[in-house]
């Protein structure tokens, strides 16, 4: 990854933070059909694995060896990304939110986002990617309360005033996975 | 203990108290009698196929480096070096020449030995390294690449351990023409759980589908499970469940794969290479194993494989209300590496930390350790009895066999569980 965002219009970066704001609402206020549609059909959905990485020698006294992508086993990888999505994932956890018998989330967590350091980092024709990091505060009726934080990779395409998620690649920051699901859409 | 492990588990394990679940002296018994002297899996030859190639494992809380040495034998031992016990190893996974421990530098082989001391040099009398090597397990062996290990030195063989769970394991291993291969490191999920109810779950729990995941598999699809599924106990502790599908069900039906995400939506050359796989299955297989698409299987005390889902699983103890649940997708050995990326997704989809069905188990599993580590209940043992003694001989399935309601392979590990633990407590 390039080291500089793009220098981007203040406006251009305030339709990016109020697409992710109002994605942040949508899931914390549970509209998770309303999120569903922000969502481009042929959507890839990424959770990559996250492992403690042997150290390289050779790679000594370089930024490579603490790297955070060494420690990531994502699609391309041939290890197990924790989860591997398409659209048809994303809707069934849409839905499945809506039925009376999702133990897991019955009665519904009570969650809120903060997402921020919103940076355009390129563009490429229509499609713009964008990182954004988020902590995402999750308490389970019956259970403990648990905090995620992340960084999403995203790719937008444009939609009239608004963006279409058409990419996300999200990186958690567990060592251990000491939370009650992975499933939640971040 | 307030109690001998006998008034726990009734006579023919059909009443099970809240404490075997909870209680931190049972679980001191069960670390000794059970996880002291069961053959417990480790990895599998996939993970470490060159010299210097090793993986983490555990053995109960034990930790272990599983590896392939420099002799390409394969070698387990504790991860702990003898200076002061702290793991040599810290990566889930890799390939080295040597394990130095961080604090003074011991440093050993890939096969345990004991290779150098830093300080010993400005000393008169230099120790004898020979003795000091990692602490091996006492017994490692494989079946079809899948390693494990005992501290037991008197363990029966691990094929005579597994027995007739090969007949069944072979119907899935031995459908493919290199076998399997593991995934990458397993995803590794902290609950707090006992480790008994994922195994319990897998052991031939199939019936749950139907009430806990309702919001995601379809009445349906559970009946149909229900109406061709079998459940098979091969001996205590170890359980397969599985549907026999007609000889004249189309292979779409059949075929390991196409049910699971990737399966369904990977494309034509994923499922023109699972068709092939189940053209060749009655020759590689068997007629009758050919047409068995498996569910759910559990072998003691902690090993746990999906079919269609395709993952291996164990459950490793942290105290009595705490699981590390550790799992791999698992691939046919000889499908492309584009194909196996797609074909992993079988797992993730559903199973693991982030699926779609397991989150409904886990979440169950957790609200279970809660409720028996409740008080003034212990008059109310939790009820096992579901078709007490209804399983019978089959003429071609090796084993006992119901259908999948009958809860008798739970009765049959917890059987065996206790009578383990009472072994122990009678020598003590």
């Amino acid at each position: 990854m390039t080291r500089d965002a793009l220098c981007t219009s203040p406006e251009e970066q305030r339709a990016l933070e109020r697409f992710y704001y109002c994605e942040a609402r949508l899931l914390d206020s549970r509209q998770y059909q309303q999120w569903l549609a922000l969502v481009s059909e042929d959507i890839s959905y990424c959770v990559p694995s996250r492992i403690n990485q042997q150290v390289d020698n050779r790679q000594r006294g370089t930024e490579e060896m603490i790297s955070v992508e060494r420690e990531l086993q994502g699609s391309d990888s041939m290890g197990c990304p924790i989860r591997e999505e398409s659209y048809v994932h994303l809707m069934l956890r849409a839905q499945r939110a809506y039925k009376i018998n999702s133990w897991s989330e019955n009665p519904p967590a009570r969650t809120r986002r903060i997402v921020g350091n919103v940076e355009l980092m390129a563009r490429v024709g229509e499609e713009l990617s964008v990182i954004s990091n988020f902590t995402l505060y999750y308490a389970r009726p019956g259970s403990d309360s648990f905090v995620y934080s992340g960084q999403r990779r995203d790719v937008l395409r444009a939609a009239g005033d608004s963006y279409t998620l058409c990419r996300r690649e999200v990186i958690l920051d567990y060592a251990d996975i000491e939370y009650p699901t992975l499933g939640l859409l971040f | 203990m307030r109690y001998s492990i006998s008034e726990l588990v009734n006579a023919d394990a059909s009443l099970i108290s809240r404490r075997c679940w909870t209680d931190p002296e049972v679980y001191a018994l069960e670390k000794r009698a059970i996880f002291g002297r069961a053959w417990l899996f480790l990895g599998h030859d996939s993970q470490i196929e060159n010299p210097g190639d090793f993986v983490q494992a555990f053995m109960c809380e034990t930790p272990i480096i599983l590896a392939r040495g420099q002799d390409g034998e394969v070698h387990a031992n504790i991860n702990s070096c003898s200076h002061r016990g702290l793991p040599v190893c810290r990566a889930d996974h890799g390939n080295t020449k040597r394990f130095v421990c961080p604090y003074h530098n011991w440093s050993y082989t890939v096969e345990g030995a004991l290779t150098s001391i830093p300080q010993e040099g400005a000393l008169c009398r230099q120790p004898d390294k020979s003795q000091l090597g990692l602490k091996p397990v006492p017994r490692l062996e494989s079946w079809r690449g899948l390693i494990f290990g005992s501290f037991d030195p008197d363990i029966i063989s691990l094929e005579d351990y597994l027995g007739d769970m090969r007949f069944y394991l072979d119907a899935f291993i031995d459908r493919f023409p290199q076998g399997i291969q593991f995934m990458g490191a397993p995803h590794r999920w902290l609950l707090d759980a006992n480790w008994k109810l994922p195994v319990e779950n897998q052991l031939g729990d199939v019936n749950h589908g139907a009430f806990l995941h309702s919001s995601i598999i379809p009445r349906e699809a559970q009946d149909m499970i229900e109406e061709r599924g079998y459940s098979v106990v091969t001996a205590p502790g170890h359980g397969a469940t599985f549907r026999l599908m007609p000889a004249d069900a189309p292979v779409d039906e059949v075929a390991w794969g196409m049910e699971g995400m990737g399966g369904l939506f990977g494309g034509a050359e994923v499922q023109d290479y699972l068709r092939e796989i189940q053209a060749r299955a009655s020759e590689r297989v068997g007629p009758l194993r050919a047409q068995m698409k498996g569910l759910t299987y559990g072998i003691y005390p902690n090993l746990s494989f999906l079919w269609s889902n395709a993952s291996f699983k164990v459950s490793h103890p942290r105290g009595p209300g705490k699981v590390e649940y550790w799992s791999w997708a698992v691939v046919p050995a000889d499908a492309p590496d584009a194909i196996k990326q797609v074909l992993r997704t079988n797992y993730s989809s559903f199973f693991g930390p982030g699926g779609l069905l397991e989150q409904e188990d886990a979440e169950v599993w957790v609200q279970q350790f809660r409720g028996s580590n409740i008080d003034f209940a212990d008059d109310r043992p939790y009820f096992y009895g579901l078709g007490l003694n209804e399983e019978k001989p089959h003429a071609q399935l090796p084993g006992l066999v119901s259908v999948t309601a009958n809860e008798f392979y739970a009765r049959h590990f917890f059987a065996r569980w206790r009578d383990e633990l009472i072994a122990l407590e009678k020598q003590a």
